[in-house]
């Protein structure tokens, strides 16, 4: 089973570089570019300028439903002045393959409109028996606010298209992203996105949040090639957040995660 | 103000618009819906509505379903609000009511009137009570060119068309005010023999007469007629539509008993139906006895004959085909009961249908799970709930000492720009049913399991966005399909109207399955293929009588090393003025896709009553040219010519249709009389 996993991790490119963004934007097909929450940390950052105060989330997923294998995420932000920091680290895997990631991103507000941010990621993968490999990228995030309804957003992740090393299968894409949100009232938005990979063909994706109770909500969405579909929903109470999700590919089957946000 | 401008010319221009307003109905509802289903009996209901406009307050609920352009959400919206309060006492109403956008409340007032308090109400219900209309319509079609199976010579053992390649088809309508109505079909299809094995003129004969509103029943029906009950899982004959571009239209509005008014030869029943209604409950019951086409198996020592398929095309056109001409017959008899409160339907049919011979299976693995004996007993029950901005829909169905199925979905009105749409299904393999034609992927809803979302955005009244996506499995094998296998289809669609003149929208859609290789090996593995759909249409009125239409549209299919990409394009010119004799339109279309599986699929217009979605594929050109001209009050005369040039081939289609030569064109005459 385990090798089938290595075989499945190595062979699909998009699964792994996915870095988890928590149960929110899942359970919106992942089309968060164009949104602001505390997992923008993990999506794109220029999303977390909007945070007042210090606030942490953690995220557990279990990709494909396997018995082993599962993704864990620790965020925490930190406005300080006028520019917003984050730490975010990610593991990803099971006992005998690990994908790490440890992010520092800074963000901050130009003007009411626009925001920018700056992240440096270390990446770490250990596979027993090979060994470890790491690596270092950047990722660059863009938002405008167009009107009171419709935000934009793009983000680039590993511009420079690095690596573990040529040796090593395990690919660090460069991804290109683009999206919009629209919130047509204030219980409903729609985020679109498209995900451009190096390595293989764009995503384009849809995503819906509705807030049927002032602390419920509930989130679905699709995303075309691969064809996925998503669903979740997100309970607010005080200062914590709870969210839940799933996401369902015809090939590898569900994948639920859970999600939990404190702000101080 | 704008609706006190519409209102007038809802009434007086019903009768001389008719056309235009069902045409676009059912164009746009083609366009979204490229699979051949049969339009006419939708067509035949909107242009009642069109001659017998239904007061807005006395509107019901059957009568709101069958203006299928309504979402079951409008509906309950509509009628709650005049519950709550009150009869409408201006159109404009219609405005402030959830759900209502402008389009919808345009197409409505085609169908509606308000009646003012004062002589109007009178006139009306005179005009209703004056005597029956008669409509008594003729249409003569014939492909020009020879072909193969009419050049065999009597003398030959071959198989041949015994018949003449005329296609003719006698309709007669008969309408007594709103109470009585009768209804009879003839038809000869090309081929077949005027006086043929039955010794009656036309081989294909439908009727029946219906009584409605007569005491407590609501409807009467003697003859031919269709059931739709629920979503279509238990039983549902007659019309019935798929997955397409709207997608509120999942949830389907099911019209209970209903005369049976198509060409059909298929899907109806023939014997008698009646609706009763007793407060809330509505019980319908029926019995039918009718004979079917089907190839049976000769009985030998051992076993009995066994029905190998049934023939749903109707032809009679070979020995072969006449020798299958009603060979079995089937007894079907059942009874539905349904309860309508306020937001709520709950419907619950049952019926026994018998075949004086068993089904027999096949001997493929993929089929033996098909019906196998010469009787089934079939339950479902059915449910429809309204509850604030969101409908919810459902059904469950059962053959006894067979499988069942079931269907759940909901349509939301989360905001009013936005609609959501999500539906879940799960068919076993061995459920059976012969009429049912719930939403599915397959042609039957039967061994599929699958999940569908869909979201329908309308920012403004200018732009309207629609997207579904349905992943789905089959867990049991099909045919050309040697394992269990799955797939996903996804279709997006904008439509920009900025003005009443200008209309542009685009699609896309993609669909993902999996069949055998075109080679089996030992190994029977099954390969996914994909096709891809780009469509690009603008239309756009030069004057009021004048329109233009133009249509690009890609295919894309690919298949292992099987890449096949194909093109059609299209110019429409549609000429519709007020109030004139004379209308028609014309098409110039040229296509190029390299094969069967790059086809593409366009609507075209057609005389009255009729329709066409052809298939494009080969490379060729096409043009067609269809007119009307009113010959005198209620004699209208409908005319057309079609011409497909293929330049790639030298031999038109195959087997006994089979054509020399690199054209085929067709003519069609149509008259209609009214009286």
């Amino acid at each position: 089973m385990k090798y089938m996993i290595i075989i499945l991790l190595l062979f699909s490119n998009k699964a792994s570089a996915q870095f988890n963004s928590g149960a929110r934007f899942t359970g919106m097909a992942l089309s968060g570019v164009s949104l602001q929450d505390i997992w923008s940390l993990h999506s794109n950052q220029a999303g977390i300028v909007t945070i007042k105060k210090t606030a942490v989330a953690i995220a557990y997923e279990k990709p494909f439903a396997d018995q082993e294998l599962n993704s864990q995420s620790i965020i925490l932000v930190q406005p300080i002045k006028k520019v917003v920091l984050g730490i975010g680290f990610q593991k990803y895997g099971f006992s005998e393959y690990q994908l790490l990631k440890a992010g520092f991103t800074i963000a901050r507000n130009f003007g009411p409109d626009v925001s920018v941010s700056l992240t440096f990621n270390y990446h770490e993968l250990k596979i027993s028996g090979y060994g470890n490999a790491n690596a270092f990228t950047p990722e660059v995030g863009f938002q405008y606010q167009l009107n009171e309804k419709i935000r934009l957003g793009a983000h680039i992740s590993n511009p420079g298209n690095g690596g573990f090393g040529k040796n090593i299968e395990a690919d660090l894409p460069v991804i290109l992203e683009f999206g919009a949100s629209w919130k047509f009232t204030p219980k409903v938005m729609i985020a679109g996105a498209i995900t451009q990979y190096n390595n293989s063909s764009a995503e384009v994706k849809l995503g819906l949040e509705y807030m049927i109770l002032d602390w419920l909500a509930l989130r679905g969405g699709f995303s075309a090639d691969p064809s996925k579909q998503y669903a979740g929903f997100g309970i607010n109470y005080q200062n914590l957040r709870f969210d839940v999700a799933a996401g369902s590919n015809p090939v590898t089957g569900y994948s639920p995660q859970i999600a939990l946000g404190y702000e101080f | 103000m704008l609706f006190i401008l519409i209102f007038p010319c809802g009434i007086t221009s019903s009768q001389t618009t008719s056309n235009t307003i069902v045409n676009q109905l059912i164009e746009e509802l083609a366009e979204n819906n490229d699979e051949d289903v049969d339009y006419s009996e939708l067509i035949e209901r909107l242009n009642y509505y069109l001659k017998f406009p239904v007061e807005i307050n006395k509107i019901n609920y059957d009568q709101l379903k069958d203006l299928f352009f309504l979402s079951p959400v409008q509906i309950n919206n509509f009628l709650n609000h005049r519950l709550e309060n009150g009869k409408l006492i201006d159109l404009l109403e219609l405005q402030s009511i959830d759900g209502f956008e402008l389009p919808d409340i345009k197409r409505l007032l085609n169908f509606v009137y308000l009646a003012l308090p004062n002589s109007l109400n009178k006139i009306s219900a005179q005009a209703l009570l004056k005597q029956g209309d008669n409509e008594l319509m003729v249409r003569y079609s014939q492909v020009l060119q020879i072909q193969k199976g009419y050049s065999i010579s009597d003398t030959s053992s071959r198989s041949r068309y015994l018949g003449s390649p005329q296609k003719m088809l006698f309709r007669y309508r008969y309408n007594y005010g709103r109470n009585i109505s009768a209804s009879l079909n003839l038809e000869k299809d090309a081929g077949e023999q005027l006086f043929g094995t039955l010794n009656q003129p036309f081989d294909f004969v439908s009727g029946n007469i219906t009584f409605k509103n007569i005491g407590k029943f609501s409807k009467i029906i003697l003859g031919d007629y269709s059931l739709q009950f629920g979503q279509g899982l238990g039983i549902w004959t007659g019309l019935s539509f798929g997955k397409g571009a709207t997608v509120t239209g999942i949830a389907k509005p099911d019209f209970g008993l209903k005369a049976y008014t198509s060409f059909n030869e298929y899907l109806f029943f023939r014997g008698v139906a009646a609706s009763l209604d007793l407060k809330s409950f509505r019980l319908t019951g029926f019995v039918s006895y009718r004979k079917y086409d089907a190839s049976i198996s000769s009985p030998d020592s051992i076993t009995q004959s066994e029905i190998n398929s049934l023939s749903i095309s109707g032809y009679h056109r070979t020995l072969n085909e006449i020798n299958n001409q009603n060979s079995v017959n089937e007894f079907l008899v059942g009874s539905n009961l349904q309860l309508r409160k306020k937001n709520l339907r709950i419907g619950l049919t049952s019926y026994q249908s018998t075949f004086n011979n068993s089904f027999s299976q096949g001997n493929s693995l993929y089929n033996q799970f098909e019906l196998a004996t010469k009787s089934i007993f079939n339950n479902s029950l059915y449910y429809a709930y309204n509850l604030k901005n969101t409908y919810f829909f459902g059904e469950l169905a059962n053959t006894l000492h067979q499988g069942s199925a079931y269907l759940i979905g909901a349509i939301s009105s989360i905001s009013p720009q936005v609609t959501v749409v999500l539906f879940h299904r799960n068919y076993q393999r061995h459920y059976q049913s012969l009429y049912n034609q719930a939403i599915s992927e397959s042609s039957k809803a039967v061994n599929e399991k699958g999940f569908y979302s869909g979201i329908t955005i309308k920012p403004d009244t200018k732009f309207e966005f629609n997207a579904y996506a349905d992943v789905f499995k089959f867990p049991w094998l099909k045919y050309f399909t040697d394992s269990p296998s799955k797939g996903y289809e996804l279709l997006s669609q904008l439509t920009y109207t900025p003005n009443k003149k200008f209309k542009i929208y685009g699609r896309v859609k993609k669909e993902v399955k999996e069949e055998n290789a075109e080679v089996i090996n030992s190994v029977h593995e099954v390969f996914p293929y994909s096709k891809l759909n780009y469509r690009l249409e603008i239309n756009y009125k030069i004057n009021s009588s004048l329109t233009f239409r133009n249509r690009f549209e890609c295919s894309h299919y690919q298949k292992s090393a099987d890449n096949q990409k194909g093109f059609l394009a299209y110019q429409d010119i549609i000429y519709d003025p007020l109030q004139s004799k004379f209308s028609g339109n014309m098409r110039f279309a040229i296509f190029n896709t390299p094969g069967y599986d790059s086809r593409i699929y366009a609507f075209e217009n057609d005389v009255l009553y009729s329709y066409s979605i052809p298939a494009f594929q080969h490379q060729g050109t096409r043009f067609y040219l269809n007119t009307r001209y009113t010959l005198a009050k209620g004699i209208d005369f409908w005319a057309k010519y079609g011409i497909t040039h293929y330049s790639d081939l030298d031999v038109i289609g195959s087997g006994l249709e089979e054509i020399k030569g690199k054209n085929k064109s067709e003519i069609k005459f149509q008259i209609r009389y009214k009286f």
